[in-house]
Parts: C-alpha cells; structure tokens; sequence
C-alpha cells in the first residue's frame, strides 16, 4: 500500500506540482495519463528522490517520509523500496545484461552473488532475453534494453515500480515487445505506477487511472469511467485529441 | 674542432645520454601520480561544488594552464623556501630535484583535474539516476557506475598529458638537474659538440614518445568492452 500525499514542486517560479496524491493498494496498476508539462514525470521522480519535491508525505508499507525534511538514510530507504523504469532505458553502460540487472542486488541489497546471477538469469529469461546475457546496452535494441531495465526492476522485489513513459522513446515496431513485457509484471500482482501515453494499453492494464493537468490531479477513477464517460472537461478534451490520432483512416 | 656534426659522435654519446633516462622516468612517475591524485582532489571540489574550494580550485586551474612551466618552476624553486621558511621549515638543502618534482606534481594536477572533471561531468545523468534507483548509496554509484565510464573517457587525455609531461621534463636542467638534456649540454661544453648530444636526445624523446603513445592507445583498445 502507498499513500503519497500533499506533492508539491517547484522549479524556480514554475509550480510543476501544486498538491497532488493519491493511494495505490497492493499489487495495483495506477496509471497516470495528462498533457506534457502536466507533472507526470515529476511527480514520478519526487517518489524515489530524483527530484526534491518541497511540500507532501508518502508512505511505503511500514515507512513513512516528509519530502522536504528527509534524511539520506531514509531516502535510500525508500529507493530500495522501489525501482524505476525509465523513458531512456539507462541501463549501466559499463555493464552488461545481466551484471545491469545484478548491480541492485549485489551492491546494494548485498545479496551474495551466485544467489544474485541466478535471479537475474530467471528475470532476463522471463522477458525474453535468455541468449543476451554477455550483451552490453550499445549490442541491444531500443525494445531490448528496455526490458533488461523491467528485468532490472522486478529482480529488486519491490513495493512498486515507477514507469516513466517507458515505451516513449522506442521506435513504433518495438513498442509491443515492451507492452507485452509489462502486462506479463503486471499479472505477476506487482505494485505498478505508471505514466503511459499509450492509452489502449492502459484502459487494458489500469485498475485505477489518474488524470493530471497544471500539476493537479483533475480527476480519477477506473479506466471504464475515465475513459468511456470522463467528468473533467479537460479530461475529456485530453481524451478526444489523442484518441482522435486512431481514428484517423483512409 | 673538426666537423660540425659528426654523425659517429651520436652513436658515441648515446650511453652517457641514456644513462641519464631515470631522471626523466621518476620525474613522468612522480609527476603523474601526485598530479593525478592531487587532481582528483581539485577535480572533486569543483564537481561537488564545495564552497570556496571550488573557486580556489578553478584559480588553480586556470593559473597553471595559463603560464608557462619553466615559470611555474621558477616560482616553486624561490618561492617555496620562502613560504615554508616562514612556517618554520627549512627546505634550503633540498636537492634541486625535489623542486623540480614539486613543480611537475603541482603542474600536472591541474591538467589532470580537468581531464577527470570533464570526464565525470561526461557521464550521462541517467547514469547516477538508475543507479540511485537501484538503491545505491553516493558513493556506491561514483564507484561503481559513474568513475568506471569516465576513466574510459579520460583514457586518451590522460595518455596524451602523460607524454606532454615527459616532453615537459626537459626543462628540468634549467634548475641544474643533470638529466638527459643536463648530459647533453655538459658533453657540448667539454667537447665542442653540442648538435650531437641534442639529436641524441630528440631521438631518445622521439623514441619514448611513440613507445608511451602506442602503450596507451593498445590498453586503450583493451580496456573498450565492447
């Protein structure tokens, strides 16, 4: 269970986050969809301390945290709660697939490594990477590298993980192997908070969908009241310009 | 006095010149390891942006790189007595070499505290950020993520500093240390031949050069992964 509450984040005179929260129950997919510039990420990234959010709470299981007065130890405490899936892949450079999805273990959880390389041989089987073990980041695809990062992730145990966009940045044709990567997590009933603009993939995988606009969350609920009969006229407008994108045929 | 150059006279020379060539290694060793380890140190206090240490350091920086060493040396060689005379030690019998040693240390620190500055600051911040959200702690990740990928960066600055402080060396002679170039000019004077002596010791530098350059560009190649 996590329960983030009260977000908020500023760059400079720029309000990104004006006061956002929400809960995610155990083995839940929220899915967060809003316009670029909406606090998507941000908020994302004020979760495990890549960014310093200066107001809100959030709990995680049995740890609770102030953004603003926390210490280092509690926000290493909390990265080791969570892990993160991000719109840049940013698998270690200096490591390949399996030392990539070794590293949290070993170094961080200090789990022994024969015990390590066995999870991350089972992790990287599990979404399909079973023959590149050996390969560095610069020998994989976009879609590949990817799902070593989901392998990276899920091998952490952790209370949640955090998708930024993961599918953003991948050429078209390999959008689906990452899909299908993240639906096959999200059956295996782990904690997912995802922000997505692929909006058929999170009708399908969301229990609970957020809709955030100027750093606000503006409306919630199932992705069935979300996307067949939004409240929000901004929801709605969001809804029909990218849905409209399908829509277009010859 | 015979011939101006006589090609024999180089061959002749040669094992009094070579036997000099320790001097030049221990002042590179010398050189490059305090450089590199008092450049970590600058270069750190300008990554982390330490307060005061950090507008200390880029002075440093930019004084070194901005005046030429036989200058640098100069102000070590007079200036160091000096300075420690006045905190109560008394360095007036070191033997010169030390103050070249001190001058080529200080030199090449601040070289290597810009190759090691920018070869961090290189590192992609994804890098640190993946690496914070596996639960890494700060210095787990600058251990482990970010100096490895930056060393493979600065490899080839670092190889070619290497080889400008060896050239750098020949000015040691001017503070009267008797290396290779010391040897040269101290046959010219004996003997009335000073173009021999300095081709010996272009071609010993040439020679040392190539060597170092193609010792660095193997491991290069070797330290690549991939």
């Amino acid at each position: 269970m996590i329960q983030v509450r009260g977000v908020r984040k500023s760059f400079g005179k720029n309000e990104v986050l004006r006061g956002v929260g929400f809960d995610v129950k155990k083995g839940g997919v929220v899915v967060i969809l809003g316009p670029s510039g909406s606090g998507k990420t941000t908020l994302l990234r004020c979760i495990n301390f890549l960014e310093n959010a200066d107001d809100g709470e959030m709990t995680i299981g049995d740890l609770s945290v102030r953004f603003k007065h926390a210490t280092k130890k509690e926000i290493l405490r909390v990265r080791r709660r969570t892990a993160m899936v991000f719109q840049s892949y940013n698998l270690f450079n200096n490591k390949n697939a399996i030392e990539n999805v070794m590293e949290g273990l070993v170094t961080a959880r200090k789990i022994p490594v024969a015990e390590a390389y066995e999870t991350a041989k089972r992790q990287l089987d599990k979404v399909g990477l079973s023959g590149k073990y050996d390969a560095y980041p610069s020998q994989l695809s976009g879609g590949q590298q990817q799902r070593v990062a989901i392998a990276r992730a899920v091998s952490l145990n952790p209370e949640v993980i955090l998708f930024d966009e993961p599918t953003s940045a991948l050429d078209p044709e390999l959008v689906g192997e990452v899909l299908a990567v993240m639906r096959a997590v999200a059956r295996e009933g782990i904690t997912m908070l995802v922000v997505t603009h692929e909006m058929s993939f999170a009708h399908d995988i969301a229990d609970h969908v957020l809709f955030m606009d100027g750093g606000l969350v503006v409306e919630e609920g199932t992705p069935r009241e979300i996307f067949t009969r939004p409240k929000e006229p901004r929801t709605r407008q969001f809804l029909d310009r990218i849905l409209l994108k399908y829509d277009y045929s010859i | 006095m015979g011939k101006l150059f006589d090609a024999a006279l180089v061959f002749d020379y040669m094992p009094a010149i070579l036997s000099r060539i320790h001097i030049t290694f221990l002042i590179v060793a010398v050189a490059v390891a305090g450089g590199t380890f008092l450049g970590l140190l600058l270069a750190l206090a300008r990554l982390r942006r330490v307060p005061v240490l950090n507008a200390a350091a880029v002075f440093y920086i930019s004084f070194v790189r901005g005046t030429p060493v036989i200058i640098q040396m100069f102000i070590v060689y007079y200036g160091f007595p000096l300075l420690l005379g006045l905190a109560g030690i008394d360095i007036n019998r070191w033997g010169r070499l030390n103050f070249v040693l001190v001058s080529y240390v200080l030199n090449n620190a601040a070289f290597m505290a810009e190759i090691i500055r920018s070869a961090v600051a290189s590192v992609p911040a994804g890098q640190t950020e993946a690496a914070w959200s596996v639960g890494l702690s700060g210095f787990q990740t600058l251990r482990r993520i970010v100096l490895p990928q930056a060393f493979l960066t600065a490899f080839p600055a670092f190889g070619a500093r290497v080889v400008n402080a060896m050239q750098d060396t020949s000015l040691a002679f001017t503070l009267g240390v008797l290396d290779m170039l010391g040897q040269a000019q101290a046959i010219g004077i004996r003997t009335y031949h000073v173009l021999e002596g300095y081709v010996v010791v272009a071609l010993v530098f040439i020679a040392a050069s190539l060597l170092l350059e193609k010792s660095f560009s193997w491991m290069g190649k070797k330290l690549l992964p991939n």
